[in-house]
């Protein structure tokens, strides 16, 4: 019987976090990934008379989401390294908001929640999913907390969408904004598909599937309608949950579809669209071309389980996508050196637009930090103050760019690519801006 | 379909349970006809996506049913055996170096033969490791441990793919060429036509290998009554390994078909099949392998069905319904079960 | 052991029957008591080592408070799976339920903000009788019939709420749910998303509410009727008790709690969607039933709080625990292991499964059984003994 107690107290042991843990506020190294390497995110010793400040990092890490969220923390530690502001000294708090391997709403908010109570986070880098923001949003407007999501799309959580105001996410203060992004929204990403769709491909009858995701769903409905605002026909409108991998009987059906010359699926990777578009070119249907938005723009054909990946070589053709930013980043090649000669690898989808995020915390604590000095609140209230004036413009990696009142981006340009058979990889084909160049 | 008829093993004819294969067959054809009103010139295609898609699951479902007549486990972890299966194809198929259809046909068989073979053998050597270390010091516990332990080995087999593997979606190069065949009016796919035939070939073997053998008549003797099939000298430990052997390289099988067929793997696919195949088994009468088998075909054709209707999103919804409702009006499923009458 | 008479010395286990005694008879007092004291215990506990090296006290709070929806779940699961016997696999459907009520009643996609105190009550009546509506169907099935088909509307629910874009806004969920508003009592108006400790103090105070009705009903004809209806139904059913309501209201009051969990959790998040109640979190909570005890209710409440902990924080102090040790690569047969950069989260599944694998063989009655469950699955020589030699028979 005390053999069994002792071995209950040892289970438990191995379930129980130990009792030593000293990491505090110190980051968390980058650990996942290829060839990830430590982050070191504050120089050694830090002058003295320098305020010590922190920026937080709310990204999914771990699991199945640490290609997402991963490289783009990097983005964030790169840009620490790199740049300085005088009289300050710069360390990262990093949180990871996934649970079981996967994003987690509720770990979001608890995770915003610590970083606000945390008086030295001025400014935090995240979420990467959506409906994590929709939960972290109310969280750091309550705090005053100022949020710049790299990569959140869904129009939601800045406009009016589907009859819901984002003010309803903003109950503390519902005039005050503490969320800016990035990343533009899928109604223009959507918009950006329906054009390649309709004059790029020159199709006219489209099917258009989703994944039954927030943001499948939400890129293949603004495609949907805005095909057919352009003069196109959606023969169809299907949804396949993401848990399905056999998509053996939608292919068959699409050759019910009289007349079918494009296929949008609007969806991540995982969800199985690359699959989808295999079984399509085994069934002899990789002539008609396939969109897809930028869930499933994650890598060249070599890179292993990435849409084109998973394609296979003869779905590959004839692919379009489209990504939420722009292609014409200022000086890509120099970022790619000091990505990798920090990370050893190459950078992901998302790590320019860490590295710009943490750039507009570093021009606005350069801008308030002096006539604040180590008034931490103040200097919390005022990041957030300066990022939500929407007259300022922020010279970053991403290019030069302002938030609206709104805080979204004024960046409203989606980079068309196709699939380029030589390099095997997606080829940038143009970009739109749509304030300049508005869909009808 | 009643426990006297199946008892019998030296007969010279199958005991063919004439009602069920009637049954069967206006089933099927009530089905093609649904298709046909939502496919038109698909229909065959689509009524031959599922009769496949149902073969896949039938596979894995006679594991579940087998492993819960003896010991009257749900085995959650049999779905994850499904999916190592199909991780062992990936791993050998890549090892020997493929990257597409084999035309040359002695090749293709022997390839196809090996890699059958050892993803059937190791899984069912890894469904034996399972049952002797998680389950068996479990037998006289309460029901839900072993379930949970099922639950708790299903996570450990995610993981170690997951670390060991891939963290996400793997291509696995198909070997079967792509060919249709055209067989009089049916026209049908030459891995459509092996998926069926080879599936309906190991049911046939299993159900003869029940029926016909000693280890298959202990194997049934212990589900009815295990204290009285020790008596009657049958080692019950050894008979337990059996079915979990045979029910894991099954799903190995599957596991194997699943790469052939789709062309893909992940991690997590074990969790969602084996649901499906579970609830087929459930549905057919668990317990009884002919009821795992229609189960399973009647969840193929619900979703070829509801995808031929547009109704592809609802997918899980219509299947779960479907099997509340048949269970409300049939409580031991389509079939009924064959389990021991406990008091 | 014999038994002295008059003076015997004063053993633990005369203490332990004593503080049991105790609590059988000022059931209601107790709780409260716990309740307090736990008010007050838990958030002095997070500010000592080790636990302080792990966060600040708010945030300590904060997961105190989000434990509390699952510490509600589990007791209203423990009634069904645990009392009754009916095992449930689909539990995440009852949340859903409850939260989405919630969601309805008190949001700005409806334009109805019912007070929270209120929708408590409207979300336990409404989660009751969806316990009812998904309880109905499985009357006739036994055993693991029950468990698949409670699978399903596990399943069956998320779905219909994905699919349902008019009525629930599908994949997008609902957003801009009110938070619980105390309308200017002590001060306090909205709880808002500052204010951690309120949360906790609400939830262990509906927690507390719950306990005491939980432990009324054990103790009454229901109670008394669950636990027959799991040991022998034929047996009850031949005693005259009607198994039909019993296993009803297994299921109605089980789902109780999770209207009441669902509404605190709707409430403090501000948001919900379907992806938020599937299978996992079914198994998560059957999981804190198994692992804390099944059948005790308090037992349960503990084993749900220390999973949803060594969940959320666990293993990543874990991890960083080894990293910070720096232990050098070292070779273990081929494999060279490098600990500096192994990252335990990768593993957590795999940590998990083995921690639920060896639990089930080494205690699988759980961390806390209830009496009867130890008692048939460790009869041990001096527990028999005690029994024997008790003066007063101990109440099961």
């Amino acid at each position: 019987m005390r053999l069994r107690n002792l071995s209950v107290l040892a289970t438990a042991a191995l379930l129980v976090a130990s009792a030593c843990n000293s990491s505090g506020a110190t980051p968390a190294p980058a650990t996942t990934g290829p060839g990830a390497s430590t982050v070191a995110s504050a120089p050694a010793s830090a002058p003295a008379g320098n305020v010590a400040v922190k920026i937080g990092i709310e990204l999914p890490l771990t699991g199945g989401e640490a290609p997402n969220g991963q490289p783009t923390a990097n983005g964030v530690a790169l840009a620490i390294s790199k740049l300085t502001v005088p009289g300050f000294t710069i360390t990262i708090e990093q949180k990871d908001d996934a649970l079981n391997g996967h994003h987690d709403p509720p770990t979001g908010a608890a995770n915003v929640t610590a970083l606000a109570n945390d008086p030295a986070v001025l400014f935090v880098v995240g979420p990467y999913n959506s409906n994590v923001a929709q939960a972290e949003i109310p969280v750091s407007n309550a705090a005053g907390l100022m949020q710049c999501s790299p990569a959140n799309t869904n129009p939601g959580l800045t406009k009016t969408w589907g009859g819901v105001d984002p003010k309803t996410l903003r109950p503390t203060h519902p005039d005050q904004i503490a969320y800016v992004r990035v990343a533009t929204t899928d109604d223009l990403q959507g918009a950006g598909g329906a054009d390649i769709a309709y004059n790029v491909a020159h199709a006219k009858n489209a099917y258009v599937v989703d994944d039954t995701e927030t943001y499948g769903k939400g890129l293949a409905d603004v495609f949907a309608t805005d095909f057919a605002k352009l003069g196109g026909t959606v023969l169809k409108r299907d949804g396949i949950p993401t848990s399905t991998t056999d998509f053996t009987s939608y292919i068959t059906a699409l050759k019910g579809l009289t007349g079918l010359d494009y296929v949008y699926y609007g969806g991540v990777t995982t969800s199985g669209i690359g699959v989808f578009r295999s079984q399509m070119a085994a069934q002899s249907m990789a002539s008609i071309p396939f969109g897809v938005g930028d869930g499933a723009v994650d890598g060249s054909a070599a890179t292993a389980s990435s849409f084109l990946n998973l394609a296979g070589a003869d779905g590959d053709a004839n692919t379009y996508g489209t990504v939420a930013a722009t292609h014409d980043i200022p000086n890509p090649a120099q970022f790619t050196t000091d990505y990798k000669a920090m990370f050893n690898t190459e950078p992901g989808s998302y790590s320019a637009a860490g590295y710009g995020c943490t750039q507009v915390f570093l021009q606005a604590l350069q801008a308030v930090g002096p006539a604040d000095g180590s008034d931490l609140v103040k200097l919390r209230a005022d990041i957030r103050a300066y990022v939500a004036d929407s007259s300022h413009s922020y010279d970053t990696a991403l290019g030069t760019f302002s938030f609206d009142a709104a805080g979204d981006t004024s960046q409203h340009i989606i980079s068309y690519y196709g699939f380029d058979a030589g390099t095997k990889d997606w080829k940038f084909l143009q970009q739109r801006d749509f304030t300049a160049n508005p869909m009808q | 379909m009643s426990v006297l008829s199946m008892a019998s093993t030296r007969r010279s004819l199958p005991n063919i349970p004439w009602r069920t294969v009637g049954g069967m067959a206006i089933a099927l054809v009530v089905a093609y006809l649904v298709i046909l009103n939502a496919s038109g010139p698909q229909a065959q295609e689509q009524f031959i996506n599922a009769l496949t898609t149902g073969a896949l699951y039938a596979l894995i479902a006679l594991g579940y049913t087998m492993v819960y007549g003896i010991i009257e486990l749900i085995n959650f972890a049999h779905g994850e055996i499904f999916m190592c299966g199909s991780f062992v194809a990936y791993l050998l198929i890549t090892t020997f170096g493929f990257s597409g259809a084999i035309t040359d046909l002695p090749l293709l068989a022997g390839v196809l033969f090996v890699v059958f073979l050892v993803s059937m053998l190791s899984m069912g050597v890894v469904g034996v490791i399972i049952e002797r270390f998680a389950y068996r010091p479990l037998r006289n516990a309460p029901r839900l441990a072993p379930l949970i332990t099922a639950i708790g080995v299903s996570f450990i087999l995610q993981n170690i793919v997951f670390v060991g593997i891939s963290n996400s979606v793997v291509s696995v190069p198909k070997l079967i060429p792509f060919t249709i065949l055209n067989l009089g009016p049916v026209s049908i796919r030459e891995i459509n036509l092996v998926v069926i035939v080879l599936a309906i070939v190991l049911m046939v073997g299993l159900q003869l290998f029940t029926t016909r053998t000693r280890l298959g008549t202990a194997m049934r003797s212990t589900a009815l009554d295990r204290e009285a099939a020790q008596l009657m000298g049958v080692d019950i430990n050894r008979t337990i390994a059996i079915t979990f052997f045979i029910g894991a390289a099954l799903a190995g099988a599957a596991g194997v078909v699943q790469t052939q067929y789709l062309g893909v793997t992940h991690f997590r696919i074990g969790f969602q099949d084996g649901l499906f195949a579970f609830t087929a088994a459930v549905l057919g009468g668990i317990g009884n392998t002919t009821g795992a088998a229609v189960g399973a075909f009647v969840i193929g054709f619900l979703q070829v069905i509801s995808s031929a209707y547009g109704y592809g999103r609802w997918n899980e919804a219509i299947i779960f319904a479907t099997l509340v409702l048949v269970l409300i009006f049939r409580p031991t499923g389509i079939l009924g079960q064959q389990l021991a009458e406990r008091a | 052991m014999t038994a002295a008479t008059g003076s015997k010395p004063l053993r633990p286990r005369d203490v332990v029957i004593q503080v049991r005694d105790i609590f059988d008879r000022h059931q209601s007092l107790t709780i409260v008591i716990g309740a307090i004291a736990v008010i007050f215990i838990l958030p002095f506990v997070a500010t000592l080592p080790p636990f302080n090296g792990f966060g600040k006290q708010n945030d300590w709070i904060n997961t105190f408070a989000d434990a509390g929806v699952f510490v509600l779940l589990a007791s209203g699961l423990n009634v069904v799976v645990g009392l009754a016997g009916l095992l449930d696999l689909g539990y995440a459907a009852f949340f859903a339920i409850g939260a989405y009520t919630y969601a309805y009643g008190a949001s700005s996609f409806t334009g109805l903000h019912i007070p929270f105190w209120i929708m408590l009550f409207v979300g336990a009546g409404v989660a009751a009788t969806f316990g009812l509506l998904l309880g109905a169907p499985t009357l006739r099935l036994r055993g693991d019939y029950l468990a698949i088909v409670t699978l399903g509307f596990g399943e069956i629910v998320p779905v219909v709420i994905l699919n349902s874009d008019q009525l629930t806004r599908g994949t997008n969920g609902i957003t801009g749910i009110n938070q619980p508003d105390l309308y200017g009592i002590l001060g306090i108006n909205s709880f808002g998303f500052q204010s951690p400790f309120l949360y906790f103090v609400t939830v262990v105070a509906i927690v507390t509410v719950a306990f005491i009705l939980l432990y009324r009903l054990q103790d009454s004809r229901i109670g008394r009727a669950w636990v027959a209806v799991r040991e022998d139904e034929l047996a009850a059913a031949s005693m005259g008790i009607n198994t039909v309501t019993t296993k009803l209201l297994a299921f109605s009051i089980g789902a109780t709690t999770s209207g009441l969990g669902g509404a605190f959790y709707a409430s403090k998040l501000g948001i919900v969607s379907p992806d938020q109640f599937d299978f996992t979190v079914s198994f998560t909570v059957l999981a804190m039933v198994v692992l804390g005890g099944m059948g005790n209710t308090w037992g349960v409440a503990a084993g749900a709080f220390i999973i949803f902990e060594i969940q959320h924080q666990g293993l990543k102090t874990l991890g960083d625990f080894v990293q910070s040790l720096h232990i050098p690569t070292f070779a273990l047969g081929p494999l060279t292991v490098d600990l500096s950069t192994f990252n335990f989260l990768n593993y957590q599944y795999l940590l998990y499964g083995l921690a639920l694998v060896l639990m089930m063989l080494i205690r699988p009655e759980g961390l806390f059984p209830s009496r009867r469950r130890r008692r048939e699955l460790h009869a041990e020589g001096d527990e028999v003994a005690e029994l024997l030699s008790a003066e007063t028979l101990e109440p099961t």
